[in-house]
């Protein structure tokens, strides 16, 4: 089929290209669908001081990076959004936009998020009018004006001085009391040294005043309960993020109140054969070299899940015996025992079995569709479907008696 | 398909002088959310071809025509017919959102 493939990702901002260049080298025929221009909300930030390896380099061009790596091990890209996902076969099937449908062994999300809107009246009335969210886009457009930035995370602050190369004035409106920020204190430092730069503490903002065009905001004081007017004729608001995960909304994957997916360590949903990586997740640390990381962990852990299901149905399902599947732990000396025991009745009196040995230290996915909780196990399959549970015996003579009867 | 670019010559004959229905979006290639927005017109030109026009301006490129507005960012897409502005929509947008100021414009 044109349109099926080993690893389908979700997304190509750095989690996303890091699965695929870890997928692509693993020689999974690998698909990245994304909506925007690759490399995501990167490509927003103008510089990049902390990824390992560049002392300092722009978002974009980081990103471009990113996806030279990703072509250059045979991973293709599709610009598409995907809008519904059917992850109820083995097979899962992803539905674009553009009416496309593409399906894979495995996917892998990461969709990112986008800027949290505050909704307070004016903000989107006046968007584009003053009201603004990207200040590598819009920030020129304030030249010799006042600029009120809301927020004081990392990127508040750090587009905030961007700004102030346009702007006559930039205030930042900050919730905390005096002379704390939320963002990192090199570029608390610079802010506070910056002379363009002016801070209103323990405020929010309440509204977005103007007609036509942003003619200045309503700040409310949170300890004093009052009221003011500043005038300016631009807002940049950065007051977090949200993950941009709506879409799977009806798609039986675990997603918490905040919308993030949560995930264990191999980066696996509740859903086999589906991962979520980068911005959403539920995670500590939302940075591009942690987003890089997570792919990385996602793709091997797809990899391996491939494997097992291909194993399964290249043994399993076109064996012409039927097939007892043996699931051992080299920790569980017990397991070893029985396993030996029964290679020997199996050689001894039948050659209608044949024995297919399941590591469960490294091979999670068999061992969860067959709901096999205790090791030793053994499960009756032919031609892939389930038999008998074969009931544990350490004795020879009720061994065969459970096998044959 | 790419959308058809204007300058400040063929914008005024397209807009002005023609009174073509249509639609501009202001856009410059260091905006990512307009790298978002615009191949979501290019999808919809499609439909619309011979009904809507679909066009575009470079805001680096154009900075004369782009200064004619008081708009404050982009992307922002202006809807026009028979040579009057009709409205626009602002910032991330969705299919949704053009198709009705379209079908707003066009009635």
């Amino acid at each position: 089929m044109e349109n099926c493939y080993d690893l389908l990702i979700i997304g190509g901002g750095p989690a996303g290209l890091s699965a695929a260049i870890y997928g692509g080298r693993a020689k999974l025929k690998t698909l990245i669908i994304n909506k925007g221009a690759v490399g995501g909300l990167v490509n927003a930030t103008r510089e990049i001081v902390n990824y390992p390896g560049y002392l300092k380099v722009s978002g974009p061009d980081l990103m471009k990076d990113f996806k030279k790596h990703a072509e250059n091990v045979g991973v293709e890209f599709l610009k598409d959004e995907v809008i519904s996902v059917d992850y109820n076969q083995v097979l899962k099937t992803l539905t674009t936009r553009k009416g496309k449908q593409v399906s894979a062994k495995a996917v892998i999300i990461a969709c990112g998020s986008e800027p949290r809107l505050l909704n307070i009246p004016g903000e989107k009335r006046l968007r584009g009018m003053g009201v603004a969210y990207c200040a590598t886009c819009d920030a020129d457009f304030f030249e010799g004006e006042d600029v009120v930035v809301v927020g004081s995370g990392d990127q508040a602050i750090e587009e905030g001085m961007y700004i102030t190369k346009f702007a006559r004035k930039v205030t930042v409106i900050v919730l905390h009391d005096e002379g704390v920020l939320d963002c990192n204190k090199a570029s608390a430092e610079r802010a506070f040294n910056n002379k363009k730069m002016e801070f209103i503490w323990n405020s929010t903002v309440e509204e977005v005043l103007g007609e036509e065009n942003v003619e200045g905001v309503k700040l409310k004081n949170i300890k004093t309960g009052s009221s003011s007017i500043l005038d300016c004729q631009g807002v940049f608001f950065f007051v977090g993020m949200i993950p941009s995960t709506s879409f799977l909304r009806d798609s039986g994957l675990e997603i918490d109140q905040k919308g993030y997916i949560p995930v264990n360590d191999l980066m696996e949903t509740n859903i086999e054969g589906v991962y979520a990586v980068g911005d959403n997740r539920v995670k500590y640390l939302r940075q591009v070299v942690s987003a890089a990381g997570d792919g990385a962990a996602a793709a091997v852990a797809a990899e391996r899940y491939i494997e097992e299901i291909e194993n399964f149905n290249a043994k399993v399902l076109k064996s012409d015996k039927k097939v007892l599947l043996l699931f051992f732990n080299a920790s569980v000396s017990e397991s070893l025992q029985y396993g030996a025991m029964l290679e020997e009745i199996v050689s001894e009196c039948s050659d209608r079995y044949e024995i297919i040995r399941v590591d469960t230290a490294t091979k999670k996915t068999l061992a969860k569709k067959y709901h096999i909780k205790d090791i030793p196990a053994a499960v009756v399959l032919d031609k892939g479907e389930k038999i008998k549970d074969l009931e544990i015996s350490m004795d020879k003579e009720k061994m065969k008696f459970n096998l044959f009867s | 398909m790419p959308l058809h670019q204007l300058d400040d010559d063929s914008f005024e004959e397209i807009i002005y002088d023609n009174g073509e229905a249509c639609l501009v979006v202001f856009s410059r290639k260091s905006c990512h959310v307009c790298q978002e927005v615009v191949p979501v017109l290019e999808e919809l030109e499609y439909k619309y071809h011979g009904k809507f026009g679909f066009y575009r301006v470079d805001i680096e490129e154009q900075k004369t025509l782009f200064q004619r507005f008081s708009f404050k960012g982009v992307p922002q897409i202006i809807f026009f017919k028979n040579g009057e502005y009709q409205g626009k929509l602002s910032g991330k947008v969705e299919d949704e959102q053009v198709e009705e100021k379209i079908s707003n414009t066009l009635d």
